[in-house]
């Protein structure tokens, strides 16, 4: 089933093409990378998909429901949840809180009952909390639990914007640039971490650089460059697309 | 984080509460300790405070208002006008005036608040000046001249015309309103707030309405503004344009800066009264009153960025007793978290 549908969308910023007419959808259940040379637009669908920005054509259907014109939170709330390039977390908070906040959404008492606390309330945090601890540990986190996300390294930064999406209990998770900045190591870690994700029934969108990471996880790629599509299959076909080659020529893609 | 099963009493508990102790004692037998005109600084202070607590309430999802004063002044004139004009009761005029400011606010802000940060603070200036000329400019309000004297506030046979009756009257609003803010703040509401100031985008995409919940801040902000301009006008009985207008708005701005804009309830009190009281004893003629003040907010901000608050919870922390200013001042620096934390 077509999960995610993108119909001839375009975003121009005045004469400026971000995106244009770009058509591909994503299958549910499956790993579906995003591609491209930098400032191909690939952050800028995201953003699209996501609300932030409005597309000037076409449509964006998920799960059979036209989402083109929704705001950020109400397309967050209809399940889907995203990781960000840049790091946008909440300074302030612990690691736990911020992961805790994806659960706002659901695990709700009722807004009553919370305010007088009630058993069922507390029953609630309860479980939130366990949950986040889940998700905590499962992103290796675990010993940073009570850390303020501003103290923490780069790379636990990342993963814990991966864990306050995952919060989320999203249906669909994009995930922009996850392995960027990382070893080798940790970029494994990471790709296992993302199959495991899509074994529990999460259809995931990715965008990434790292052409080893994508060859190697995704059930299906897309190729823009410039706004456009250019290419879209699987691994091995988009491996010898000339197109994409070319596109990508002078292009310092992470090899490793 | 779950609490710690025993509740021991140490040092820092104890002073915590000593000092909470001395300061209501204090603050509650001020009208013996101290003589009518500082009485007055103090109601004074007061005034300016809930002022800065409201400012302070709107920073917290990220939007700084322009336009304390004039709300302030849409609360005293529907006071002033329902009192002199219709006879009503000062009582009833204090919820009508907070009524009135969130109405009024949520016409104007429902084209703002949707646009960020930078078109609130714009219209916060435009309102600042409109209102101010609003008021000036009709004769309905008494022109720029003022509105009719009006008759202090009275519950049966207590008038409250002397400085004491209104300083504590004065003391009830600035509860009221410090207790009403702090119970918002550590709400779910509340949290929903601080996940704003941190990070817009962040809080959209875990599902928060950013539009919704600013909208719902600014106006409990809007009410409590108009409820502490029905309070001045119990004090100063007549409304006058001058009074409301935008250099109030800054000098609002001001109290939060050098008390602190992490502390949201305490720091604007102690910039208020630090406002007040230090031109005071400077003893200068009157001219160089606004030099002096501009040089002291210039000290801070250089000297001081977390405000006075800040500086003193850097000292207290390591020589002194540890206590723990956070809860009790309202910190926003360690908000507190969403469900099933602390």
């Amino acid at each position: 089933m077509d999960l995610l549908t993108l119909e001839k969308v375009g975003k121009n910023y005045g004469k400026l093409e971000a995106v244009s007419d770009l058509d591909f959808s994503v299958t549910q259940g499956t790993i579906h990378s995003l591609i491209g040379p930098n400032g191909a637009g690939k952050t800028t669908v995201f953003n699209l998909i996501t609300g932030m920005i409005r597309p000037t054509s076409g449509r964006i259907v998920f799960n059979n429901e036209d989402i083109t014109r929704q705001e950020p939170h109400k397309i967050a709330q209809k399940g889907i949840a995203r990781s960000f390039q840049q790091t946008f977390l909440f300074m302030e908070y612990s690691v736990l809180d911020n992961v805790l906040t994806g659960f706002h959404m659901r695990n709700r008492a009722g807004v009553l009952r919370e305010f007088l606390h009630t058993r069922a309330a507390r029953e609630a945090d309860k479980k939130a909390t366990q949950q986040a601890l889940e998700i905590i540990d499962f992103m290796g986190l675990g010993p940073l639990r009570d850390e303020l996300a501003g103290n923490l390294p780069h790379g636990h930064q990342r993963a814990l914007g991966v864990s306050i999406a995952l919060a989320c209990d999203p249906v669909l998770l994009l995930m922009d640039e996850p392995v960027t900045g990382m070893n080798p190591t940790e970029s494994n870690e990471m790709v296992d971490r993302i199959q495991r994700i899509r074994e529990r029934g999460v259809t995931i969108l990715l965008v990434e650089h790292s052409m080893r990471v994508v060859m190697g996880i995704s059930d299906m790629i897309t190729v823009i460059s410039y706004g456009k599509k250019i290419a879209q299959g699987l691994p091995d076909e988009i491996k010898q697309n000339r197109q994409v080659i070319e596109a990508y020529i002078g292009e310092d893609t992470d090899a490793a | 984080m779950s609490r710690p099963l025993t509740t021991t009493t140490n040092t820092s508990d104890i002073a915590k509460r000593v000092l909470l102790a001395v300061i209501c004692a204090v603050v509650l037998a001020l009208p013996w300790l101290v003589g009518p005109y500082s009485l007055q600084l103090f109601i004074l202070t007061m005034t300016y405070g809930m002022l800065g607590l409201s400012f302070a309430f709107t920073i917290r999802v990220g939007l700084p208002r322009f336009d304390s004063a004039a709300w302030w002044g849409i609360g005293a004139y529907t006071t002033a006008i329902l009192m002199t004009k219709a006879d009503m009761s000062f009582w009833l005029t204090v919820p009508i005036a907070g009524l009135v400011s969130m109405a009024v606010g949520y016409v104007v802000y429902r084209v703002a608040i949707p646009r960020g940060m930078m078109v609130f603070l714009m219209f916060g200036l435009v309102i600042a000046l409109a209102i101010q000329q609003l008021f000036g400019s009709v004769e309905f309000f008494g022109g720029w001249g003022g509105t009719e004297v009006m008759k202090p506030p009275a519950i049966g046979g207590l008038v409250f015309d002397g400085k004491r009756e209104l300083y504590y009257l004065g003391l009830s609003f600035l509860v009221v309103n410090l207790v009403c803010y702090y119970a918002l703040m550590h709400s779910r509401i509340g949290r929903s707030w601080n996940a704003i100031g941190q990070s817009l985008k962040l809080a959209s995409s875990v599902g928060i309405d950013v539009v919704r919940y600013r909208m719902a801040n600014v106006l409990i902000s809007n009410f409590f503004l108009a409820l502490t301009g029905s309070f001045y006008m119990a004090f100063s009985l007549v409304a006058v344009p001058a009074t409301f207008g935008l250099h109030k708005s800054l000098n609002v701005i001001m109290y939060v800066v050098i008390g602190g804009i992490a502390y949201s309830l305490a720091g604007p009190l102690v910039g208020a009264l630090i406002l007040a009281f230090v031109p005071e004893y400077m003893r200068v003629a009157s001219e160089y009153e606004s030099i002096i003040t501009a040089v002291v907010i210039i000290l801070v901000v250089i000297f001081l960025p977390g405000g006075i608050l800040g500086w003193v919870n850097k000292q207290a922390k390591p020589w002194f007793i540890k206590v723990d200013w956070t809860k009790l001042l309202g910190r926003a620096k360690k908000p507190p978290g969403p469900p099933g934390s602390q």
